[in-house]
């Protein structure tokens, strides 16, 4: 991890030499049904919905400052009960990007919200019929919604193909009750309750 | 402005080093730090109270939740020097994750005595039982200090399906058959009381039957109630003590001795 870190860390430093340009974000909007077709394409390690996961998305707004994805991740059995297949809704809201170099630009500030549902008999919606009274557990185990907030490093790729841009992101995460158990808790730290994770982001363009 | 932002990076990414830790999924039972601590920290009870005339234990229990409430319980019981274990009652996580397992684990391995954690009802939520199994070991154990036999057990029945035996008939008569023969007193200790929503009232007599069966049945321990409680459940002289949570500002400490036990609940 601390290595991955490392690279992300020299990457900024080569790529922050240069000067701020136009946005980098923006792209020519697709029209009546192309609409659905995704804009992105992204996988990720870690962060909540699973050990990998994979996903796409639209970008939209003024600025594209907008994104909206399906993600589809999975729990490899060794770090669970059994292996679970895991679906995420996240909606995030990147307000700026800074153009570091012809080739390089940074988004420095990404942040939103994501709804996590995992497969398994263990989790539930609501509470299995079995309990007594209608509110003997009041969460569900099954749903998480998670806060994050992160960064990207954006390579525009100066071609006609397919492929706009990569970027590699990084985010930090944290879950609904979690934060619900920090609010009413001094000693739980932020540390505690605060996870990283990185990804990997394909601009397409049409 | 350039200089601002790499400034403001690596700002950033020192704090993702700080926060290296990744969770792949709330429930995941990819646990950081020590596991299979009972069985350590039974092997240091016995080590300790081997040669005891005398043992004092404190009984936390019910801390789901309540973190900054277990810190000062465990404060105040380091603050003390006569105790020489530390029970907890189950009730570690409040929905099973493992962030729970792994802060409160954190803060009871603060205390300066061994401690030994019960399955609570809690605990089995998600993956929650297979995390506490891998972090503190089997649902049902036992150990000596000075004499007094614990048998601790898995009470949570309506967190088991019907074919797991909750509570382990099987190894409560196991446990009398081979209990060492140096024994002069027991104690059982569960998180759900007989009678309550959690136990399987099925076996309540059956199960209680067998509790009377052990060396001079002292009393029984249980949490899963939140408040004190002292009551004569089966009507038979043989108290339930029940724990209160951290929630409550209060654990409990037992003294057992050749001439009996005295209890005392202590307000922090």
């Amino acid at each position: 991890m601390r290595r991955l870190i490392f690279s992300i860390l020299a990457l900024l430093c080569l790529t922050a030499e240069s000067s701020l340009a136009q946005q980098h974000r923006s792209h020519n909007d697709y029209e009546g049904w192309e609409r659905m077709i995704p804009t992105h394409v992204k996988g990720q390690f870690a962060g909540g919905m699973g050990l990998l996961s994979a996903g796409i998305g639209w970008d939209y707004g003024r600025a594209n400052q907008w994104e909206s994805e399906v993600m589809v991740g999975f729990l490899p059995a060794k770090y669970a009960d059994n292996t679970h297949i895991t679906l995420s809704l996240r909606q995030l809201y990147i307000p700026w990007d800074v153009t570091l170099s012809k080739c390089f630009s940074l988004e420095p500030l990404s942040c939103g919200l994501y709804l996590n549902f995992i497969s398994g008999d263990r989790f539930w919606v609501r509470q299995p019929s079995k309990y007594p009274g209608a509110h003997y557990y009041t969460f569900s185990s099954r749903i998480r919604l998670h806060a994050c907030v992160g960064q990207r490093v954006q390579w525009n790729i100066a071609s006609e193909s397919l492929l706009k841009s990569i970027s590699l992101y990084y985010e930090l995460s944290a879950n609904d009750l979690n934060i619900i158990s920090k609010v009413t808790n001094r000693e739980l730290k932020l540390s505690d309750i605060v996870f990283f994770s990185v990804g990997v982001r394909f601009q397409l363009q049409r | 402005m350039k200089k601002h932002i790499v400034k403001y990076l690596l700002i950033a990414l020192a704090l993702c080093v700080v926060y290296s830790c990744v969770e792949y999924h709330p429930y995941d039972t990819n646990i950081d730090g020590e596991k299979g601590l009972n069985e350590r920290n039974i092997a240091l009870i016995e080590e300790l109270c081997r040669d005891c005339s005398e043992i004092r234990f404190a009984v936390v229990s019910d801390s789901q939740r309540w973190y900054d409430e277990l810190k000062l319980s465990i404060e105040s019981i380091n603050a003390r020097e006569d105790i020489d274990f530390v029970i907890h009652a189950g009730d570690i996580a409040d929905f099973g994750l493992r962030t729970e397992f792994e802060v409160q684990r954190d803060m009871l391995q603060k205390l300066d005595v061994p401690f030994v954690c019960l399955l609570g009802n809690h605990d089995c939520l998600g993956t929650g039982e297979i995390i506490f199994r891998k972090m503190f070991g089997d649902f049902n154990f036992s150990f000596t200090a000075a004499k007094t036999r614990f048998v601790c057990l898995n009470t949570n029945a309506l967190e088991f399906d019907a074919n797991d035996a909750v509570p382990d008939i099987g190894f409560i008569e196991e446990e009398l058959q081979s209990l060492p023969s140096d024994i002069e007193r027991s104690v059982v200790v569960m998180h759900a009381y007989p009678y309550c929503d959690q136990f399987n009232n099925e076996v309540a007599e059956e199960f209680h039957s067998l509790v009377r069966r052990f060396p001079s049945i002292e009393f029984c321990l249980h949490g899963h109630g939140h408040t004190f409680r002292a009551k004569d459940i089966f009507e038979d002289d043989i108290i339930y003590y029940q724990c209160p949570s951290s929630g409550e500002r209060a654990y409990m400490i037992f003294t057992i001795n050749e001439e009996g036990y005295s209890y005392e609940k202590i307000d922090f």
